[in-house]
């Protein structure tokens, strides 16, 4: 197009200069390998054996809150600090950092919701070997060994997990450059200033002589590191580093960190996203380790541990004895190493066999590597799935309370080109009957990629065409990227620039880079100042042309700078205090909470927001959704949507979707078809599609595939009450919404591995077809003795066993679960809003046990009035001994629903006599029923009674 | 005292009976008479009556609720009354939005809305109006173009006849000058014969004397006269220094001596004549052949342009040979109907959005759009295109250029010859 040429000027031709030479696949040669990141290659070149890292036990202080000890390391005799808490709700958090920094390392904030509630440890027994700590009530104890230095973590005799096993505890001190003049000056005055200190304290202080001793040691240990530093030698990349043209000038040398975590007994572990791999992570011996350094990847390759747009240092493990999870805050970049004892044994592998009299316990050890800040790791201690997503939870908070409009079907592409393209794909819709809540304007609606401004000749009255959505009760997403033009007539960039309120670069200056508006600044998120500001511009006021259905998108937060080191800013960069280096996983994350701050902000604090993002770090959950970026049209980038958002699902992310038909590339309509349809069974639903690609707006493809699409959105749009729900759960208790199988089946091995299906909350099996010209599926149905019906025909299968089911093009496998209650609108209309009022129909499958559970959750769909007003309907809905019951989960509450019992469908029933629906108020009435006993599928018809009110079904 | 119950029970039944029917047309209203029971129009099932538009969705086919949304795929009839009557999905029952004009379809929600038919009526049957006014006015135009077409079209038939007359005459003086060509060459190749015959049979030692005098200067220097033919005279003439035995050179060893060169040959015109004669000849040949090539190209161009689909009327035909432009924002469109599409950006580079291709509407409406393809390639995509349609209007212009999906342009082309009296037929069936 021209058009998009000429506006991109030389920016897109520097781009694309890029872009080309990688042809179709992401050029590796763009982004580092461990080897070319020095710290990762100075880390990874220390193997295993016996740390040089010693406790001094009589350092030890414990308190009621937390217990403190030193280490030292025997070749440098640099001291560390070690902090240990038990946290409340079976949490161990270590904390490592240097005793006497040189300065103060990086300790990531506004990730913790709040100081996490500790529990007393008490001291069970020491020696001069170590010690045994107790870790409140459950028997847990930790040992703490001297020399070598490490922790086991022990419940009864059993080691669930131990730190510094494998003594790759590596802490790169801060030090001073000694190949300048200011080093030199500096050790003198050093050694000055402590020969002061000793003579004032031993002058002011009585008991100087036990004083003396003191400081006497700790020069001694200052002089003893002075003598080490001397030996150390200076290795290349430790205080300047090239990668391609750009070299980061790492004024504080090297600082990075390491520890190993060994899990005996483990042999799968999870999470750790944002990676285009498998659920199953893989041992990296051999191989690259996984990176977490949030990266703008052009056209990302599948399967490998490449980083991409977001980085959660979070990993779980599971065995069917017990799931635990690993928190590593630390938002500098990260690499992570997994290796297994089926590859060979380590040292503790070993012993344990020695403990335990068995040489076949598996193990899984993991090694954390980042390149600066501190150690900061919490040890979530399960036991369950359950309990470990409410642990973390506890840390990081949960997902955001999503609009359900938000929940519906997203129509997107870059980019609808104007206001009349607009109107023209909103009539699309509606003259083919396909409900959709949200469309899209990606970065060409600006004037310029001036965001929060409007093009003025294609979107000359952006007020008028939101308010035209607002008329079919729909919304819109326009996008705003954290790159800042650099024009003085741009009343965004002046303003941030006057207020300093910009990146700056190492000299200084305002940061600046390539993006698409050619040269760029880049705010300042992680300051506060700079946060509020931000979220002042969403002010109806202030963003001219928006209206209260404008909602936003923030893309390219990593930040993307085309013209950087690996496509992202410099690590030199300064933001205040720190190095970009320090928080750059961070980044994306505050970029969204200003945003959605914004939204929340510009409606009074009345309106919950909705914000997507493509960065995201721990806690990004708390602001909205995330899309796993720019993907490609092939059958393998729909397969690997599910494993993506598995791993996100696992971490907290529970709002999590793939552009449906794949960014990339033209899908064929077959895959198109697919994609909808495993799509609409994903949290966030919403088609995507790049400029270059041919338009495919989901009637483009004749009227068969055109009907298939509108099917499988249609079932999105009748099952949204449940996908609430789920969220509504999700928000509350930070249990995943799509799940991987394992989480609810931990002891059936068979689903470890598994991640071409998935569960959504508890009660719904998804299979989706993403094989070409499929013509039929092999589903996993888990749980020995339970049953699951098909939601489409109501058949009913058993549990614990591989089923293989036909398939044509119109097929979603999609399984209730039998015991399970699923509240539907079956009434799909053009949105979302326009269903508010439409009654339920209750989807009831029996257990073999004639038994089943569910529940009903309803509010105004898009306030924080839920919360603040607890205006909400909770409703238990059970069936037990032939009676189906609703009654309120949340006496609290008040809140009052038009929406009505239209009908209750049950499966697996037999055939009643009579069907007595019983108010409260004593009153009964007969309800009519249709029973078809070929699929022994109970039909109630109209109960009509208010969906917020108590009731009960009794079959006779 | 009985009028106004009667007229009460009236207003009653008629109520009951306009809910009851809710959502079905005229045509519809037999399958919904007030009995005890309703069959679902499909014949699937037997309901009460009272179970019609109850918003609880009986039949499979949705027939019982088509005054509700109920059923997933009913549809509602919008009567329209002012209006023009339509079917909505029953999805769009009472969902807060008005679709029909007569607000029948939110009879139970929160949005109030107006009956905006009467209005849009007037306004339509306004449009339509006008619409039949530019309809006429386009008719007529276009009957002047196809008579101007007819005209043009006969103008070209007759420059083809000329062209084809020109054509003719070069065709004949071409003959003649290939003959005159063939024969002047035939003589100059005989003339060269000659001497390759009388270098052979002389000594060796000219021999090596003739080989270094070309054929064609011998002959130049015997062919005195220059007229391509060299005369017994002429040979004997140059001939009189020559050493012969005799030192008589009859008539016929002129011709078989005259084959000797040396120094026989040397300042002899025969030769030359007749070679500078068969220069001449090729170069009026040349010139005559160029021509023919034109007129040649000339016509073929004009059988191609002649070819072209310009419509059973040939009313496309006036197009030819013009182009018409617009501007958009910062771009400067032309379509030259028939020939090619362009974009002209600011800084004037142009970009070719696609060559005639040909005509691509439905096949009920063949000339109703036109295909322009194979234009300037995309950035890793295909070659731009451009699809015009055409649209009936007074006036003859390029009303807009869009590029809806990258490098896939469409642009609206108005002219009186799109338009067609089969469009006057739906303008009176929309009128109310």
């Amino acid at each position: 197009m021209a058009a998009f040429i000429v506006r991109m000027g030389p920016v897109l031709m520097l781009w694309l200069a890029v872009c080309v030479s990688g042809s179709w696949a992401v050029d590796r040669g763009n982004f580092k390998t461990c080897d070319q990141s020095t710290f990762c290659k100075r880390q990874r070149a220390l193997k295993p054996g016996q740390s040089p890292y010693r406790a001094l036990l009589e350092t030890l202080e414990l308190t009621n809150t937390k217990l403190t000890l030193q280490l030292i390391n025997d070749n440098n005799k640099v001291r560390l600090l070690l902090e240990l808490y038990r946290l409340q709700g079976n949490m161990t958090r270590v904390k490592i950092n240097e005793l006497k920094p040189l300065k103060p390392r990086f300790e990531v904030p506004d990730v913790l919701i709040n100081d996490p509630p500790t529990e007393p440890l008490s001291l069970l027994s020491q020696d001069e070997n170590g010690m045994v700590l107790s870790l409140g009530a459950d028997s847990q104890r930790l040992i703490v060994s001297a020399k070598p230095f490490r922790l086991d973590i022990m419940e009864g005799r059993e080691v669930l997990l131990s730190l510094n096993s494998r003594g790759l505890l590596a802490f790169e001190h801060l030090r001073i450059r000694k190949d300048t003049s200011l080093y030199q000056i500096k050790t003198k005055v050093n050694s000055m200033w402590e020969n002061i200190k000793w003579v004032f304290s031993s002058l002011a202080d009585p008991e100087g002589a036990e004083k003396k001793e003191e400081t006497d040691a700790a020069s001694e240990q200052t002089e003893g590191e002075e003598a080490t530093k001397e030996d150390e030698k200076v290795e290349d990349g430790m205080w300047e580093e090239t990668f391609k043209s750009h070299t980061d000038s790492k004024p504080n040398g090297p600082t990075s960190i390491s520890l190993d975590f060994s899990l005996p007994g483990v042999e799968h572990v999870y999470g750790i996203p944002e990676h285009a791999d498998t659920l199953k992570l893989k041992t990296t011996d051999g191989g690259e380790p996984y990176r977490l350094y949030n990266l703008d990847v052009f056209q990302y390759e599948l399967f490998n541990p490449m980083a991409l747009y977001g980085a959660i240092p979070v990993m779980l493990s599971h065995s069917p004895q017990r799931t635990m999870g690993l928190f590593w805050l630390n938002a500098a970049e990260t690499w992570v190493d997994i290796s297994s004892n089926t590859a060979g044994k380590t040292v503790f592998g070993q012993m344990l066999d020695y403990v335990q009299g068995s040489s076949e316990t598996p193990q899984t050890d993991v090694r954390w590597i980042s390149e600066s800040g501190i150690i900061d790791v919490f040890i979530m201690l399960g036991p369950t799935p359950t309990d470990v997503f409410a642990q973390y939870a506890s840390l990081t908070g949960t997902q955001a309370f999503p609009p359900l409009a938000a929940l519906a079907y997203h129509q997107c592409r870059w980019n609808y080109n104007d206001q009349e393209d607009v109107a023209a794909v909103d009539q699309g819709f509606d003259q083919h009957d396909i409900p959709y809540d949200f469309i899209w304007l990606d970065i060409e609606h600006a004037d310029g990629k001036r965001y929060f401004t409007w093009d003025p000749h294609k979107f000359p009255q952006p007020k008028e065409m939101l308010q035209g959505l607002e008329d079919k009760r729909r919304k819109m997403v326009a996008i705003v990227d954290p790159h800042i033009k650099v024009d003085n007539s741009y009343k965004i960039h002046s303003e941030i620039r006057s207020r300093g309120f910009y990146i700056k670069n190492k000299d200084g200056g305002d940061y600046e880079g390539w993006c698409w508006p050619g040269n760029s600044g880049y705010p300042d998120f992680t300051n506060p100042e700079m946060r509020a500001w931000w979220a002042s511009m969403f002010a109806y006021d202030q963003y001219e042309g928006s209206r209260e259905n404008l909602y936003t998108w923030n893309d390219m937060n990593e930040p993307s700078v085309f013209n950087g080191p690996e496509v992202t800013m410099h690590k030199d960069a300064v933001h205040g205090n720190w190095e970009h280096r320090d928080l750059h996983n961070i980044y994306g994350l505050y970029v969204q909470m200003a945003t959605a701050e914004g939204l929340i902000q510009r409606s009074g604090g009345v309106e919950r927001p909705f914000v997507l993002t493509r960065a995201f770090f721990a806690g990004s959950q708390r602001y909205g959704a995330v899309w796993t970026g720019d993907n490609a049209a092939e059958w393998d980038h729909l397969k690997i949507t599910i494993p993506m958002c598995l791993s996100l699902g696992l971490v907290g992310v529970s709002f999590c979707g793939a552009d449906v038909g794949g960014f990339f590339k033209s899908p064929s309509p077959e895959l198109l078809v697919r994609w909808y349809q495993t799509g609409a069974y994903q949290p966030f639903f919403r088609a995507h599609a790049h400029l270059d690609t041919p338009r495919r707006e989901p009637w483009l493809f004749g009227p068969e595939n055109t009907a298939l699409i509108r099917e499988a959105v249609r079932q999105r749009y009748a099952l949204l009450p449940y996908w609430y729900q789920l969220f509504y759960h999700a928000h509350r208790t930070g249990q995943p919404v799509m799940r991987a199988l394992w989480v609810e089946y931990p002891q059936d091995t068979a689903t470890f591995s598994m991640d071409d299906q998935f569960l959504l909350g508890r009660d719904l099996l998804v299979h989706p077809v993403t094989e070409e010209g499929a013509r039929g599926v092999t589903a996993y149905l888990p749980g020995n003795g339970e049953v699951w019906f098909d939601v489409h025909t109501f058949q009913k299968h058993n549990g614990g066993q591989n089923l293989y089911i036909p398939v044509t093009m119109s097929s979603i496998p999609v399984f209730q679960r039998g015991g399970s209650i699923i509240p539907r609108k079956v009434r799909v209309r053009r949105s979302s809003s326009c269903m508010e009022h439409d009654p339920y129909t209750l989807y009831v499958a029996l257990s073999p046990k004639r038994f089943a559970q569910g529940e009903l959750y309803i509010d105004d769909g898009h306030t924080f009035s839920y919360e603040k007003q607890k205006e909400f309907i909770y409703r238990r809905l059970a069936f037990a001994n032939n009676t189906l019951s609703s009654r309120n989960l949340a006496p609290g509450s008040q809140f009052t629903t038009l929406s009505w019992i239209e009908k209750i469908v049950i499966l697996g029933a037999s055939k009643p006599s009579k069907v007595t629906l019983k108010m409260p108020d004593g009153k009964e009435s007969q309800l009519e029923f249709d029973f078809d006993a070929s699929m022994s599928v109970l039909t109630l018809r109209k109960p009509g009674v208010n969906a917020g009110v108590d009731w009960t079904v009794v079959l006779q | 005292m009985h009028c106004p119950i009667l007229i009460a029970v009236v207003i009653w039944s008629s109520c009951v009976d306009s809910q009851k029917i809710r959502g079905i047309s005229l045509s519809y209203k037999r399958f919904y008479r007030e009995r005890k029971s309703f069959l679902c129009i499909d014949g699937s099932k037997l309901i009460p009556f009272d179970q019609v538009n109850d918003d609880y969705c009986d039949c499979a086919d949705g027939s019982d609720e088509p005054g509700t949304a109920a059923c997933p795929d009913g549809r509602f009839y919008c009567t329209n009354l002012g209006y023009r009557p339509h079917y909505i999905p029953s999805s769009r029952v009472n969902d807060a939005i008005c679709d029909c004009c007569d607000a029948s379809d939110e009879y139970n929600s929160h949005t109030a809305c107006q009956n905006t038919c009467r209005n849009l009526g007037q306004r339509e049957r306004a449009e339509v109006k006008s619409q039949m006014r530019a309809l006429d006015q386009g008719l007529r135009l276009k009957q002047q173009l196809i008579e101007e077409g007819v005209l043009t079209w006969r103008d070209k038939q007759a420059q083809l006849r000329d062209l084809q007359r020109v054509l003719d005459d070069l065709q004949t003086q071409l003959d003649d000058l290939r003959k005159e060509d063939a024969r002047r060459k035939k003589e100059v190749d005989a003339l060269r014969e000659l001497e390759i015959g009388a270098l052979e049979t002389e000594e060796n030692s000219h021999r090596s004397h003739i080989m270094n005098e070309s054929p064609v200067s011998i002959f130049y220097e015997l062919d005195s006269n220059r007229d391509g033919r060299l005369s017994a005279k002429e040979v004997r003439a140059k001939l009189t220094d020559i050493q012969d035995g005799e030192r008589v050179l009859s008539e016929d060893e002129a011709v078989i001596r005259g084959r000797v060169p040396g120094r026989l040959v040397k300042g002899e015109p025969v030769l030359k004549a007749a070679v500078s004669a068969a220069e001449k000849a090729a170069a009026e040949l040349k010139k005559v052949e160029d021509a023919y090539e034109t007129v040649y190209m000339e016509i073929r161009d004009l059988r191609e342009k002649l070819a072209t689909d310009y419509g059973p009327e040939r009313e496309f035909l006036f197009l030819y040979n013009q182009c018409f432009q617009l501007k958009v924002h910062e771009y400067f469109y032309e379509l030259c109907p028939f020939n090619q599409v362009t974009q002209t950006s600011a800084s004037g580079a142009e970009v070719s959005l696609g060559k005639w291709g040909s005509w691509a509407g439905s096949p009920q409406h063949r000339y109703s759009q036109m295909k322009y393809e194979n234009g300037e390639p995309c950035w890793q995509g295909p070659t731009r295109n451009t699809v015009v349609t055409l649209t009936c209007g007074t006036e003859t212009a390029l009303r807009s250029v869009k590029e809806p999906g990258k490098c896939q342009y469409v642009a609206e082309f108005q002219t009186p010859v799109a338009c067609r009296p089969a469009l006057r037929q739906q303008g009176v069936h929309s009128e109310l």
